[in-house]
């Protein structure tokens, strides 16, 4: 899977769950360029991103990763 | 007070209990939610509505599910996420409900369970159907 896999397929999650089809992501994207993006729609996330790689997140990068670019770089490790 | 950790849960787990539905239920919902709406408060007009009586509120049931999770399932590390319920008959005033909730999904990242709900009545007609996530907040 290509780092731009990665981006195509997570703008729909991100999509899909904040409701959301202006959602364009970015490397840089953070939780303050999504209005919705709060702790609690963090967890629903997390889950979405798990079920749609079909990977689980490190529980210690859960909350410490600190913008999509990181999101893109777990996914890959976890994938491989 | 149910108190289950979240290693402690497992998909298909089930808990239930019945809660009454009574007319002292009713008026402290309408006090604290200010819904004076005839439909739930006057039994003519809930006729003329094609009902049998006052309507219950949806959300007095709706508010059975906090019990659900915050006693029972997983019980006191209960934070509730979000609630989807679909009404799918009236509620009265009298009415017996038998809330029941299954685990239905569960993450182990961020210790979320999904509990599939439902309400039956006395007569076992199901009144409610939905979903909940719930975070195990230990």
């Amino acid at each position: 899977m290509t780092r731009d896999e990665v981006f195509e397929r997570l703008t729909e999650v991100f999509r899909e769950v904040f409701d959301d089809d202006s959602i364009v992501l970015e490397e840089t994207t953070t939780s303050k360029d999504i209005e919705d993006w709060d702790s609690f729609e963090h967890i629903n996330l997390i889950v979405a991103v798990e079920n749609e790689f079909s990977i689980k997140v490190p529980m210690g990068k859960v909350t410490t990763m600190k913008d999509v670019g990181e999101m893109a770089d777990i996914i890959l490790e976890e994938s491989k | 007070m149910n108190s289950f950790r979240f290693d402690e849960l497992k998909i298909g787990m089930r808990e239930s209990f019945r809660a009454e539905v009574s007319s002292e239920k009713m008026h402290a919902f309408r006090e604290l939610s200010g819904d004076c709406n005839p439909l739930h408060n006057d039994e003519s007009y809930a006729r003329e509505k094609g009902f049998r009586d006052k309507v219950a509120f949806g959300m007095l049931s709706s508010s059975f599910l906090s019990t659900l999770a915050g006693v029972y399932l997983p019980g006191e590390h209960s934070l509730i996420q979000s609630v989807e319920v679909k009404f799918l008959k009236p509620v009265y005033s009298g009415d017996s409900l038998l809330v029941s909730g299954e685990i239905s999904e569960m993450n182990s990242t961020v210790k979320q369970i999904v509990l599939k709900v439902s309400m039956e009545n006395q007569s076992g007609e199901r009144v409610l159907k939905g979903k909940m996530k719930v975070i195990v907040n230990e």
